[in-house]
């Protein structure tokens, strides 16, 4: 092939800019540790990875949703835990109040039962972040509302919460409530905490009960209370229990959702990162080879004939 | 014989041949970096012989022509590669701009705007995608809390954020398509310049050519930079007749000889798609390579179909999550109103309603029961649901498509435009092979001619004192 003057030149211009925007290639991927910045850079790892970005987002939301749901859960649970020692103290009234206390003694037994069902009422209408927890999803008012007579005791408490509530997602398609309603009647769906027309628990009625049986002296009807609020408190029990199986899932989910966070980091990791110290070996390589060029091209360029002719 | 005057006149051709050779020699070192040029040689070949007693006896040498080193399959086949790079570059100029426009980068080190990475730790991603994440995680996270009116504000501001990214893209990309055409206008513009230049330069070379009947070197050397130029453009047959050049495109005949025949104009096809036709002609032009092809290409092609995805991927985001949020019911009890409005990437939007009065939002299953999250789970679950639509994909499946298949269109067109590259540059550097200036050869050829001048002069000088000699015998 004839050589000629242009053909130097010619090769090098372009011999340089592949060598350039390899080096220019090269030092963004040093710097910014990633290997595929745009989806022209790697089509197929492109996609894979919004993909998997994607999934992580997703499961981000996930562990707030978790995360939300375990403050509800807990706050479920202190306000059951009160309820509880409401009804661990009705039954030990139930249980003191036989026919041999006087009708004064059962007075002040009355008069404490109706504190214990002003007490329950407040805890029952328990709020967190604004919502009443037991009022199913009718939870802007208040679930439980009571009536007082002259003497300022309890004649009725009513419940105006609903018996469904709001199921939050914690995996794909897998949904769980965490707090129970307040009452169910209907005799379906899931078990009221203070009331539950399947187990025949009603705390609220069975302490109005009491107190009257207690104010009137009518031991056969207290020791009928009496049998009425163990149901009472084999209910709260139960969601006790519930509550501690919900707090626990809860749990394991958070952390599986972390180590599946983990590993879809490595594996998005694989597909974008750049492998840092063959990165650099590259960026090196190229880096002399951009030397060799400019220096071979200028010595060969500044050679002629001309420098022997006089 | 010639005798003495006749030899003198032999050197005198002699010194003007070499003189034309260092001159030609000149010529080429001067135009060593001259675009387009082709290294001219002189011819030199002897003079007419004149029949003696002891036969015939040559008078000299003269200069007969320069003539140009040119390989016509070559320059044939720089025309064809040239419309060939001319696609490839137009193709890939456009894909970057659009690869630009939708926004999408992998950003590991950064955190998103919810500070997505610090909470998932896998990176962030710009645009479009991010959008359609946050949207459904702001469904979600409402479901958790579906009476709460921060959770609601957040939620709408999300939503808003992506519509108005979709906006963005959609403006853009529909920007991008209106400068293709302006392009494609403007080289047709060029295209019919170089025409005209073209034409013309069949004229001089003509003229020039018939004058003395030796090849005008230097405008046959224009004459096929333009050519080259316009090959970038359009794709063209050339033949060369006794007229000149006759350069057809597609069939038809755009230059012939000294005359312009036809010309290439811009027409609206149909939906404000410009394609490229002849003046005359009625329909367009089947142009095969050439930027004029590359851009029509890129513009009805890659393009189109990733503004139509996104059309597609935003009118079913439309549509699902409005007939979810239809059903559902607002904390003041109203149903029925849209979440979204607008049709397709464009004019996607929040319905203004609700970002005027986040308790419009319809989250509530069932009427009266503020805190239920059927409606709005509902919306969330939309993420992971399959569309028909979206050819059994969920939207952001089908948008993480549409991303990595222009990203494919621009990677495959940047792997081609340098594999033209290298047939390009190939096929100059065997052009330069035959055609390029040597300076080495030149000063070689310079000292040659130069050193036959000296020997002519010599003659010159020989002769003259032989005359001399003739003279002084008589005295």
């Amino acid at each position: 092939m004839r050589i000629t003057f242009s053909t130097f030149p010619n090769a090098l211009v372009p011999q340089l800019g592949t060598l350039a925007s390899r080096q220019a290639k090269l030092q963004t991927e040093a710097a910014t540790g990633q290997r595929v910045q745009n989806a022209s850079d790697d089509p197929v790892a492109m996609r894979r990875v919004l993909d998997l970005q994607a999934e992580a987002q997703s499961m981000g939301q996930y562990r707030k949703n978790v995360t939300r749901l375990q403050e509800v859960a807990g706050a479920s649970f202190t306000a059951m835990r009160s309820l509880q020692k409401v009804s661990d103290r009705a039954s030990e009234i139930a249980t003191l109040a036989d026919g041999l206390k006087s009708p004064e003694e059962m007075k002040i037994y009355a008069a404490e039962v109706n504190q214990l069902i002003q007490q329950a009422v407040q805890t029952a209408n328990a709020k967190n972040r604004g919502d009443y927890i037991f009022a199913g999803t009718k939870n802007d008012l208040p679930p439980f509302t009571m009536a007082l007579d002259a003497n300022g005791q309890v004649t009725g408490v009513t419940y105006q919460g609903n018996d469904s509530v709001a199921e939050s997602e914690i995996v794909p398609g897998q949904t769980i409530a965490v707090q129970p309603p307040g009452v169910n009647t209907s005799g379906s769906g899931p078990q009221g905490l203070l009331g539950d027309s399947r187990n025949g628990s009603d705390l609220f009625g069975h302490l109005i009960s009491l107190r009257d049986n207690l104010l009137a002296g009518n031991a056969a009807g207290i020791v009928a209370d009496h049998t009425n609020l163990a149901k009472d408190e084999d209910n709260l029990m139960q969601q006790y229990g519930l509550n501690g199986s919900i707090q626990s899932r809860l749990e394991v989910t958070a952390a599986r959702i972390g180590d599946q966070l983990l590993s879809v980091e490595s594996v998005v990791s694989q597909e974008v990162d750049a492998d840092l110290a063959e990165t650099l070996v590259k960026l090196n390589e190229t880096q002399m080879a951009y030397q060799a060029a400019l220096q071979s091209g200028a010595s060969i360029m500044k050679m002629s004939l001309m420098d022997y002719l006089r | 014989m010639l005798g003495l005057f006749g030899s003198l006149n032999l050197g005198a051709r002699s010194l003007q041949t070499q003189q034309q050779g260092v001159e030609v020699s000149g010529h080429n070192l001067a135009n060593v970096n001259t675009p387009g040029y082709a290294r001219q040689r002189l011819q030199i070949s002897t003079g007419m012989a004149l029949p003696t007693a002891v036969g015939w006896q040559g008078t000299g040498a003269l200069g007969t022509a320069v003539t140009q080193a040119r390989d016509a399959i070559l320059d044939r086949q720089a025309l064809r590669e040239g419309a060939i790079q001319g696609s490839l570059d137009s193709q890939m100029k456009a894909l970057q701009f659009a690869e630009t426009y939708l926004g999408e980068k992998l950003d590991r080190q950064a955190s998103g705007a919810d500070g997505t990475s610090s909470t998932t730790s896998v990176g962030a991603q710009h645009g479009l995608s991010e959008g359609i994440n946050s949207l459904f995680a702001a469904f979600q996270s409402l479901s958790t809390q579906p009476s709460s009116l921060t959770e609601r504000q957040v939620l709408l501001m999300k939503a808003t954020d992506l519509t108005t990214r979709f906006n963005t893209t959609s403006t853009r990309l529909g920007e991008l398509d209106a400068s293709l055409n302006e392009s494609l206008t403007t080289e047709v513009g060029s295209a019919n310049g170089l025409l005209r230049d073209l034409a013309a330069l069949n004229d001089r070379i003509n003229r020039a050519e018939m004058s003395d009947g030796t090849p005008a070197n230097d405008l046959r050397d224009l004459r096929q930079q333009k050519l080259e130029a316009l090959a970038k453009y359009v794709p063209m047959d050339v033949v060369e007749t006794t007229g000149g050049l006759e350069i057809s495109v597609d069939g038809q005949t755009l230059v012939s000889g000294v005359n312009q025949l036809d010309s290439l104009e811009t027409y609206d096809a149909g939906g404000g798609r410009l394609q490229v036709r002849t003046v005359t002609g009625a329909t367009a032009l089947n142009l095969t390579s050439g930027s004029l092809a590359g851009t029509i290409e890129v513009r009805d092609g890659a393009i189109a179909q990733l503004r139509n995805s996104l059309n597609v991927a935003a009118g079913e985001l439309i549509s699902m999550v409005n007939t979810a949020h239809r059903n559902g019911f607002s904390l003041n009890d109203t149903t029925g109103a849209d979440f979204f409005t607008g049709t397709n990437a464009g004019n996607i939007a929040v319905n203004a309603a609700l970002t005027a009065d986040p308790v419009l939002l319809q989250a509530s299953g069932a009427l009266g029961n503020k805190g239920d999250n059927q409606t709005i789970l509902a919306m969330a679950q939309l993420n992971t649901s399959a569309r028909a639509a979206l050819g059994q994909q969920t939207v952001f499946q089908y948008f993480s498509k549409t991303i990595a298949a222009a990203g494919q269109a621009l990677s495959s067109v940047t792997a081609q435009q340098s594999d033209q590259k290298v047939v390009v540059d190939m096929l100059n550097r065997q052009r330069d092979s035959v055609s390029g200036v040597s300076l080495d050869e030149e000063m070689t050829d310079m000292m040659k001619y130069q050193k036959a001048y000296t020997a002519s002069a010599k003659l010159i000088t020989t002769i003259d004192e032989m005359l001399d000699t003739i003279i002084g015998m008589k005295r």
